[in-house]
């Protein structure tokens, strides 16, 4: 009896370990495996963006000009926007770019002049592809893929 | 029918948790089994009551639709049950106490995820987050609440609950450097005027970084708490090289963490203290005086060797204050090199996943804050497990999750919600599960 209880003891310290070790292998496993899943969706919908000027009346922005965006990007006449613009027909905070489920979303914050998407003046949230124009003013910006 | 859904989106997390029920459970019955008194089936109840807690909170989040990382839960879980088993060792009178603190844990964690609608927000109050954190700092110097403990002066205590003030802080000051650092780490980054290779910078925005260092120095001075200035400074050091890439700043930094560490050598008896036991543990004159501890200490890890005693078969109630201090050395002489080896792993996995939280956020701030938050788990491993072993002079800092005390298991659970929101939030971002 005695012996057996020692026994049993010294199984549950050895089991003790062992599943230690277990949850390790396991937690290395799930890591890899989200990493793996991560590198795979990124590739499918690489989702950083870039605004490039295309159209501009005045010194800011300069036509060519990029401007690579961030999870959600404020564009507006202030300078604190993270894409100023110095366009008398710009509001202070006129539009904002956002990513939403790896697709970007333009929403007009409620200017004066309205915000156009290929020419089109928008009313509400809209998705963008890659490839689309803005106008704001007498400026015009196309929205690009991040490429490097 | 969308609800059965939501809950399976989690499956990883669930699959992990069995295991930590599976580790909890067989570590409390090693230990309740090793008792003179015998084995009693109703010591069960209380890792059992852990593990259910930790499904909870899993099923909070999967109701949630709380997406990102799954991996953060589970290792916080593993690491509390491990403090429990512990503490059911070490300290089983203490062991009703940490597990109701696992209860408020669980229920700070989940009011962390619920909370903040949006965690970027946090950084629009990043003053208010300073103010509150200083407050909080110097409350223990306050003349009624503040309370001495072990010649340190760093808890407040309302009636019989005791708190340290510390362990709020420090979540505060990383949201309040995330957001600072976000808002002027191009003008720390990109100054023009260089003095040989050293960078001058505007002064206005220098003021902050000596302002730290002054506010480090006062606590060190005045509530005798050497961890909490070393992770102080070590927190807002690598927080601002990662946000300008600056090496310079943090040797500036470290060279007056060096001075004034010496100053204080010379000044303040306590911190002289230290070092003596630290440079000369087995003296004559401080091996069964202020060296006894670290000296018990070394003597259990040293007993431990390759597999250890065996859980609950060895001699740790022979460290003083084993189960707050020495927490180390007494799971190293239980379960040896290979059971350190594996606690040591967790944590590294669980500031390795931290890391890559913060590498793949979307802003600025949140790159900022979880690696922030990472990086305070990583350094108070490193220092008081550095401590345990006599690698650096022991500080009052705890080992996360596992060391009995509740204000910093509820903190840390609370650093594992925030970690999880940034992951969430980077996967709303990307359109990532």
């Amino acid at each position: 009896m005695e012996i057996t209880f020692a026994v049993l003891l010294w199984g549950v310290r050895i089991a003790f370990l062992v599943l230690l070790y277990l949850f390790l292998v396991r937690a290395f496993g799930v890591l890899h495996r989200s990493l793996v899943a991560e590198r795979a969706a990124d590739g499918a919908t690489r989702s950083l963006g870039v605004l490039v000027v295309e159209r501009s009346a005045g010194h800011a922005p300069r036509v060519g000009e990029r401007f690579s965006l961030r999870a959600s990007t404020s564009i507006g006449r202030d300078a604190g926007n993270d894409v100023p613009l110095s366009d008398e027909a710009a509001s202070a905070r006129h539009a904002v770019l956002e990513l939403r489920d790896g697709d970007w979303w333009i929403e007009d914050l409620g200017s004066t002049n309205g915000t156009l998407v290929n020419g089109t003046r928008i009313d509400r949230a809209e998705r963008l592809r890659f490839g689309d124009e803005l106008a704001i003013g007498r400026i015009a910006m196309r929205i690009e893929k991040w490429a490097g | 029918m969308g609800g059965l859904i939501a809950l399976t989106r989690r499956r990883p997390e669930l699959g992990l948790l069995f295991w930590v029920a599976a580790v909890g459970i067989t570590g409390s019955v090693a230990v309740a089994a090793a008792e003179t008194a015998g084995f009693r089936p109703q010591q069960l109840v209380i890792p059992v009551t852990f593990v259910v807690v930790a499904f909870v909170l899993h099923v909070f989040l999967a109701a949630r639709g709380v997406r990102g990382d799954q991996l953060l839960l589970p290792l916080a879980a593993v690491l509390t049950a491990l403090g429990l088993v512990l503490v059911q060792r070490l300290a089983s009178n203490l062991l009703l106490q940490q597990l109701s603190w696992t209860f408020i844990a669980a229920g700070a964690f989940a009011a962390t995820i619920l909370i903040p609608r949006d965690i970027t927000a946090l950084s629009r109050y990043k003053w208010t987050w300073a103010i509150l954190g200083i407050l909080l700092l110097m409350s223990p110097l306050l003349p009624v609440i503040g309370r001495e403990v072990n010649g340190a002066r760093i808890w407040i205590g309302f009636g019989a609950v005791n708190f340290e003030p510390w362990e709020a802080v420090k979540i505060l000051l990383v949201i309040f450097f995330a957001a600072y650092l976000e808002e002027f780490r191009e003008v720390l980054a990109q100054t023009q005027r260089r003095f040989g290779p050293i960078p001058v910078p505007p002064v206005p925005y220098l003021v902050p970084i000596v302002a730290m260092w002054a506010i480090a120095m006062v606590v060190m001075v005045f509530e005798k708490d050497l961890g909490a200035t070393l992770l102080f400074l070590g927190i807002f050091l690598a927080m601002l090289y990662l946000a300008t890439g600056e090496a310079f700043y943090t040797l500036i930094g470290i060279v007056l963490l060096v001075v004034g560490g010496f100053l204080a050598y010379q000044v303040f008896g306590h911190v002289a203290a230290r070092v003596d036991v630290w440079l000369h543990p087995f003296s004559e004159e401080v091996r069964f005086d202020a060296g006894y501890q670290l000296v018990q200490g070394l003597f259990a890890l040293a007993n431990g060797g390759l597999f250890g005693a065996g859980l609950g078969n060895g001699m740790p109630e022979r460290i003083p204050v084993v189960w707050s201090d020495f927490v180390f050395d007494a799971f190293a002489e239980e379960v040896g090199f290979a059971g350190a080896l594996a606690l040591l792993a967790l944590y590294l996995l669980f500031v390795y996943r931290g890391m890559l939280i913060a590498l793949r956020a979307p802003t600025p701030f949140l790159q900022l804050l979880a690696a922030g938050l990472s990086f305070i788990v990583a350094l108070q491993t490193l220092v008081i497990v550095g401590g345990n072993a006599r690698l650096i002079p022991l500080t009052g800092i705890t080992l996360p999750f596992v060391a009995y005390g509740g204000s910093s298991l509820v903190t840390n659970w609370m650093l594992v919600a925030l970690l999880i929101r940034v992951s969430d939030t980077t996967a709303r971002v990307r359109g990532t599960p």
